[in-house]
């Protein structure tokens, strides 16, 4: 039981989260130079990436060792499927309740943090787990 | 009009069909090497994870680009 919290706790998800999200804002304040509404809008995108990916992490991680592997498996192909639900109603309920939306800004930040988010990984390696 | 809903319909189905086949492969080997070595099971699940993030990265790009058909240009 010790051996897996100590596992969880040595990932560095919440620096990934935590670098995510001030590169969101680095970029919602570079959007906002051309306008409030694009600004408004990059915040928006990225918030759409960064939310079911922190679902998507939370529940990978569920189950941990192989004793656990058919279920750790499974749960990952919930997550995904959760994951991509998350995103197309994020898209959906913005384009729908968002009235006056700078497209460009909402989807060039939605692609640029998910490259981000992808690089992130490799760079920042996790600790070794003993 | 109808064309923007079939190719949204297109990419989503193509993303979701290409998704499926690599974190199928990706599950499958995760399976299959935890069997053989469990001692290196949290490792293997910590690059599978990495691996999923950038697998799901062009469908989900792919998504955003299909809402963005139906909802703004269709709508």
């Amino acid at each position: 039981m010790t051996r897996i919290k100590k596992a969880i706790i040595q990932l560095p998800l919440i620096k990934w989260l935590v670098i995510e999200m001030a590169a969101l804002v680095i970029f919602s304040l570079l959007w906002s130079l051309e306008s409030r509404l694009a600004g408004y809008s990059a915040f928006v995108g990225g918030l759409i990436f960064v939310i079911p990916n922190v679902y998507f992490a939370h529940r990978m991680y569920r189950y941990q060792g192989a004793r656990h592997a058919h279920l750790m498996v499974g749960s990952m192909f919930r997550a995904e499927g959760v994951k991509l639900a998350l995103t197309a109603v994020g898209f959906a309920a913005v384009f729908i309740l968002m009235e006056p939306v700078h497209v460009p800004a909402l989807l060039f930040t939605f692609a640029v943090m998910v490259v981000l988010s992808g690089v992130l990984h490799f760079l920042i390696q996790p600790k070794r787990q003993l | 009009m109808e064309i923007v809903f079939i190719a949204a319909a297109i990419i989503l189905g193509c993303g979701a069909l290409a998704t499926g086949i690599g974190f199928a492969l990706l599950g499958g080997k995760l399976l299959e090497s935890s069997a053989r070595q469990p001692e290196m099971a949290p490792s293997l699940q910590t690059k599978t994870f990495i691996m999923a993030g950038l697998l799901d990265a062009v469908p989900m790009i792919g998504v955003g680009i299909a809402m963005y058909l139906i909802f703004v240009v269709a709508g």
